[in-house]
This record gives C-alpha cells, sequence and structure tokens, in this order.
C-alpha cells in the first residue's frame, strides 16, 4: 500500500511546487518533471522517502533546505519540529523567524509598494518657481551634473545630505569601470599574444587553400579579482555610515564584490544592496543591520568573516576595510587576525575617516597594530577621497 | 556488469559492502540519479567524502571511473573533443605533395578527433556505460560550466563540423562542488542535488572504523572524540571526514593503541593543516585529551 494512493501525481506535485514557490524556494518546470518521474520510479511508501524525493529533485541550494523543510512539515508531518540536522542547527541559532517571515511575506504581497506616491530619497529636490529658503543652490540642479559632483568633491561626508549623497552615488559608479584583475590560465585569441593558437591558424588556413600563411596567438586573458568591503558602523563612525552605504551599494551592484558591515558583529549586506531601487536597498540594508551603532568588534568581526563561506572568496581578492580603529577587541587579536588575511588576500586597504585630519597619527593601538598589514591606508572623508579609494582597488 | 539499484535501501547495502555508509538522501539521490538518467550534484565541505561516494558508486555499479578534475582555465579542448591539428597539418602537406585537392570534410573526419572525457563517455560502446566524475566544478571558470549544459541536459555533445553525438545509454554523471564560488542556477537545474552532511559521532566511529580495520576499537572512538573537539576550535581549516580518517591511519601504523600526548602532538599533522591550526590545536591538547580520554 502506498502513501497518497490514487493521487493524481501531476496535481500533487504541482501544488507542492507552488507551496514552495510561495515559501520562497525556486522550483522550475524541469524539476519539478523530475520530481514527478521520481514518483513513478518507485512511488515512496513513507513520509520520510517522500520527503528525500522530493528534496533531492526541487532543492538546488543548500540555502533552501530549511524553508523547504518547513514548508514540507506543514504539509506532510503537520509539525513545526524538523528532522534534517541543517533545518534543526538553523532553528537552534535563533532563526524561528525565517519561516514565520516566508509565509507573511507570501500572504501580503504588495507590503512593499504602498508609498509610491513619495519620492525616492536618491532623487534630486525638483526645481519650484518660488525657490523655498533653505534650498541651496548646487541642491536645485535637476541633473546630477558633474559641477554638481565637483562642487561637493571637498565636503567632509558627515555634511552631506540625501540629495548630495545620491549625486556622489552616480558620482562613484562612473569610477568602477575599471576593477583590480588578475591574469588567469584561459587564453583568448590576441594578435599580440604569446601562445600558437593551433586551432585558430588552421581555421583561418582554410581561406588560403589551407596554406597556413598566418599564425593566429592567444594570450592569457585577465579576470577581476574578487573585493571584499567591511565598513565598521559602530557609534564612533555613525557619521560616515549612510556615505559609505553609498560606497558599499555602488561596489556590490558591479556582482564582483561583497559588502560587510560591522559594529558588534558582522553583517553581509551584497543581497540587500544589490536591489535595483536605491531606497528599497538601503531599507533592507538598514533593516538587515541589528547592531548599527553599537560597540565594535574588530578582530571578532574579521575573525567571523575569516570563517564563514566568503572567506574563501577573499584568496587572490583585495580586501578593504573601513573603520576609525576604536576596537574593543585586544589590538594583538586584530594583528593576529590580519596576520593571516594578509596571506590570503592579493591587497589590504585601510580607510579610516579621521585621518584626514590636521595632526592625525595612528595612535589608537588597534591602529597601530593593524597598519603593518595593510598595503594602503587611506583618508576616505569626503566626496574625492573615495573616488580615490576606488582607484586605489585598481592600484596593483 | 551489476544492475542499476532497486531502490534507496538497496544503494546503501551496495554501498557498504564497498565501506561507505551513505545517508539516506544520498541513498535516494543515488537511485533516483541511476534511474531517471539524471547527473547528480553533490556538496559539503571538504572532506565529507563527496569524491569517494563517486568511486563507490562505480566499483558497486562495476563501470568504469572516468574522472575529469577540474582547474581554471579548463576548457573544451580538455574537457569534451580537440582536434589533432598536428595529423591536419601534416594531411595538409601530404595532399600538397600528391597535389590532391582537399576538402573541409577530409580534414573535420573522425580520423582527426581527438576524444577528452566528456566525449569518451558519450561515444563509449563497449560495456556498459561509464561513470563519470567533474571532481571540484567549482574550480573550473564559470564559462566551462555553460559548456557543460548540453551534455548535462541531454546527454549530447556537439562536434560542429561532425554533427552531435548523443548517448546510446546515458552514463552515471557525477558532479562534485566545494562552494568555493556559487554554480550557476543553469546548471543546478538539471542535476539532482545533495548537500553532505558532517556525520554525526557514532556514524563518524562506524566509518572509521571500517575505512582503518587495522585500528583498535577504544583508539577510533577516542580520536572521533578528539576530531570532534578541534572542530570545536577556532581552525582555519576544520579536520573533515578524511583527515580523521588519514589520521587514525596513521595513529594505528605508529602502533598507537591510546590517545597520549606524544603520538598525538607528532601525528598531528595529519589533522592541522596549516601552522595556525597547529598552534591553536597544540594550546588546547590538554583539554581535547582530557575530554576523549575514556571513562
Amino acid at each position: 500500500m502506498s502513501l497518497l494512493a490514487g493521487a493524481d501525481r501531476a496535481a500533487f506535485v504541482t501544488g507542492l511546487g507552488s507551496r514552495l514557490r510561495a515559501a520562497g524556494v525556486p522550483v522550475d518546470l524541469t524539476s519539478t518533471v523530475a520530481f514527478t518521474a521520481a514518483l513513478d520510479v518507485g512511488f515512496p511508501r513513507d513520509v520520510e522517502s517522500l520527503y528525500w524525493a522530493a528534496r533531492v529533485t526541487l532543492v538546488h541550494r543548500h540555502e533552501h533546505h530549511p524553508t523547504f523543510d518547513a514548508v514540507f512539515d506543514a504539509v506532510f508531518r503537520d509539525t513545526v519540529l524538523a528532522t534534517d540536522p541543517q533545518a534543526r542547527r538553523a532553528a537552534r541559532g535563533g532563526d524561528t523567524s525565517s519561516t514565520g517571515d516566508t509565509w507573511a511575506r507570501a500572504a501580503g504581497r504588495p507590503a512593499g509598494d504602498v508609498e509610491g506616491d513619495g519620492l525616492p530619497w536618491a532623487t534630486l529636490p525638483r526645481v519650484t518657481a518660488g525657490g523655498s529658503s533653505d534650498d541651496e543652490d548646487d541642491v536645485t540642479l535637476p541633473e546630477p551634473l558633474p559641477s554638481a559632483a565637483a562642487a561637493l568633491a571637498d565636503t567632509p561626508l558627515e555634511e552631506l545630505d540625501d540629495a548630495r549623497l545620491a549625486v556622489l552615488e552616480s558620482w562613484l559608479q562612473r569610477t568602477v569601470d575599471r576593477w583590480p584583475t588578475r591574469r588567469s590560465r584561459r587564453r583568448r585569441p590576441h594578435k599580440q599574444g604569446t601562445h600558437v593558437a593551433l586551432r585558430d591558424t588552421l581555421a583561418a588556413s582554410r581561406r588560403t587553400g589551407w596554406e597556413t600563411t598566418r599564425l593566429r596567438y592567444r594570450r592569457p586573458e585577465r579576470r577581476p579579482r574578487p573585493v571584499t568591503v567591511l565598513v565598521d558602523v559602530s557609534r564612533s563612525m555613525q557619521p560616515y555610515a549612510v556615505a559609505y552605504l553609498h560606497l558599499l551599494r555602488v561596489l556590490a551592484r558591479t556582482g564582483r564584490c561583497e559588502t560587510f558591515v560591522f559594529s558588534t558583529e558582522l553583517t553581509r549586506l551584497t543581497p540587500a544592496l544589490v536591489h535595483h531601487s536605491a531606497q528599497e536597498a538601503r531599507e533592507r540594508a538598514e533593516a538587515a543591520t541589528a547592531d548599527r551603532f553599537g560597540g565594535t568588534h574588530l578582530a571578532g568581526s574579521l575573525r567571523a568573516l575569516r570563517r564563514s563561506r566568503w572567506g574563501d572568496g577573499l584568496r587572490g581578492g583585495v580586501l578593504v576595510l573601513a573603520s576609525d580603529g576604536w576596537d574593543s577587541d585586544p589590538p594583538e587579536e586584530l594583528a593576529a587576525e590580519l596576520a593571516r588575511l594578509r596571506r590570503r588576500a592579493h591587497r589590504i586597504l585601510w580607510l579610516n575617516p579621521r585621518a584626514a585630519a590636521p595632526g592625525f597619527e595612528p595612535r589608537v593601538g588597534s591602529m597601530a597594530a593593524a597598519l603593518p598589514y595593510c598595503d594602503a591606508f587611506l583618508p576616505a572623508h569626503s566626496p574625492d577621497a573615495l573616488v580615490d579609494v576606488v582607484a586605489a582597488l585598481v592600484d596593483d | 556488469m551489476s544492475a542499476p539499484f532497486t531502490g534507496p535501501d538497496e544503494v546503501r547495502d551496495r554501498f557498504a559492502e564497498h565501506d561507505y555508509l551513505a545517508d539516506r538522501g544520498l541513498a535516494t539521490s543515488v537511485h533516483l540519479g541511476t534511474r531517471l538518467g539524471m547527473p547528480l550534484l553533490l556538496e559539503g565541505e571538504p572532506g565529507v567524502g563527496k569524491t569517494e561516494a563517486a568511486k563507490v558508486l562505480a566499483a558497486s555499479l562495476d563501470r568504469p571511473l572516468v574522472r575529469l578534475q577540474c582547474y581554471e582555465g579548463l576548457t573544451a579542448a580538455e574537457a569534451l573533443y580537440d582536434w589533432n591539428h598536428a595529423k591536419q597539418l601534416l594531411a595538409i602537406r601530404v595532399a600538397e605533395a600528391r597535389g590532391d585537392r582537399l576538402e573541409e570534410a577530409d580534414l573535420f573526419a573522425e580520423e582527426y578527433l581527438q576524444e577528452r572525457p566528456i566525449l569518451r563517455c558519450v561515444r563509449s560502446t563497449d560495456g556498459p556505460p561509464p561513470v563519470l566524475l567533474i571532481d571540484e566544478i567549482d574550480r573550473a571558470d564559470d564559462e566551462f560550466e555553460a559548456l557543460l549544459l548540453e551534455f548535462l541536459g541531454e546527454q549530447a555533445v556537439t562536434v560542429p563540423e561532425l554533427g552531435t553525438f548523443r548517448a546510446a545509454e546515458p552514463p552515471v554523471v557525477v558532479l562534485t562542488s566545494n562552494r568555493s564560488r556559487d554554480l550557476h542556477d543553469a546548471l543546478r537545474r538539471r542535476c539532482l542535488y545533495h548537500w553532505l552532511e558532517f556525520p554525526d559521532p557514532l556514524r563518524m566511529v562506524e566509518i572509521v572504523r571500517r575505512r582503518v580495520p587495522g585500528a583498535d576499537e577504544p583508539l577510533v572512538a577516542a580520536a572521533v572524540d578528539f576530531v570532534g573537539g578541534v572542530r570545536g576550535l577556532d581552525v582555519d581549516k576544520p579536520p573533515g571526514l578524511a583527515e580523521a580518517v588519514n589520521w587514525v591511519a596513521a595513529l594505528s601504523v605508529l602502533g598507537v593503541g591510546e590517545l597520549v600526548r606524544e603520538d598525538v602532538a607528532a601525528t598531528l599533522g595529519a589533522l592541522a593543516k596549516t601552522p595556525d591550526d597547529h598552534e591553536v590545536v597544540t594550546a588546547a591538547l590538554d583539554d581535547l585529551l582530557a575530554g576523549s580520554s575514556p571513562g
């Protein structure tokens, strides 16, 4: 006697698939077909076999396993107790909100778009004939022209309002077309190549009656290096946090950069920041960062990064740290951590918004301990300086 | 040739005959993969037995294993097929000397085609289709993933000059990945996906016992406890199953009966693979030994 005898398989599979999709697991048609075929191979006799048959065919990412478990349990087991070790771990880690969230999201979909009439925070105020008294001249420009950007080049970051920050973002956007690269093992045809490309040479000789009159060459291609950026959002860095968020968004949207913020713990912002709407990205980033404007655990956050699955992305990449160096972890820990990261990363850049102040010396214990491991130490206090930072990424 | 599996339980039994303890998920995905002719994508942390699973699958089906180790810069010429350019150039010269007229079809014929692992699997006609292991796919560039799509989806390889080769009987394909980068959704979609969990201590004892038959019972239990302790430390690379097996093998080669400080320190190289990790484990050695001593 098999489980679900007499059920319409196609309807059953499609139903489960759409339920999973509603919960946030992208189930495509191919997987649905595969699952139906799997049911044909040997119809599951118990819930456990059904679970595994569904899981290996419908889910293609490890991240989706907890959600899948929740949906499966809700449908077939009518219990909140998950059997899968992965799901149990997630539940133990206090991630119980994820299941609640997914249901809530599925129920109230249009929640995101309620305030359609308000201007996004990134757009400039419109020019009005009357011209209200508190608007300054450069802010009322209708477009982020180069002149508008130039006007704020030296303005300290903490003095920028939302409108100017939007100008800054569009300005930074234009500077990221250059990216740090490394030589790869893959080769591309090139006139000044170093290796004879036999295949291309032979293909070209077809035109000359198979007489190889000219050799074709290939040379190693250059690949973008991965870039990882960590920004300190503790209390001491509060004035710069929003401006740095714009820098993070510009970098994250290249698709070649992982972005994190930390205060007492590390938060990954890349998925939140890549959202096409700047306002939505900022809201998501702020919602994701639970410990904003708290204390600082610099060494601890770096350790968390190294041990996370993004720690491998540092290999051969560029690591950018933005912090004023006020750290509640002991300086020796930071030095040890940076020594490890130094061996993994290609370059380490340190941005310190306070470094531009006259008479600045890195006298904070952590800052002094960190400097020997940094390839560059940059002041990042103004829009101009941020552009220099993006340029410094490329400096090999 | 052994018949394909009749169910997940048979997969487990036949894997166990080859000293591989498969969990329920792996058994299900192997069973479905072989029955539906779908490739199997195995992910999991390093040293958890992904590659081994493919080897055991080949052994228990009694089929040859074709292994394609991925690396950066891997292209169609190394993975699918290549033309024997030297031979083609020679043929051109010979034709010239004889005054023959060469057509394109003469040069791009089967005799100039060099089979690489994937095409070899597709065209294999003698005996059962092999098991193809595409190992550490995350090490290849993402362009390479696109090359695989036709083969994974349709078990076919197209050589533009010759046409499409389709496998008479689809080969069993296993892909492994360490998640050093994210694989494309198009690739995932074509595969059955299984995440290999790190085994719990009881299963780990069982696995180590099977892999190192000469080791003493108490030693295996103590060593597994010790490895569990090391995994809880702040180490760069937590020791996986493979490291645990190697370490117990090393200990048993040295004739160690129980874990003593000196022996552990001497063989630590099998567990801790960086100087930093070595330091961390050495510092915590006494605690770990106290925790893993029997009784």
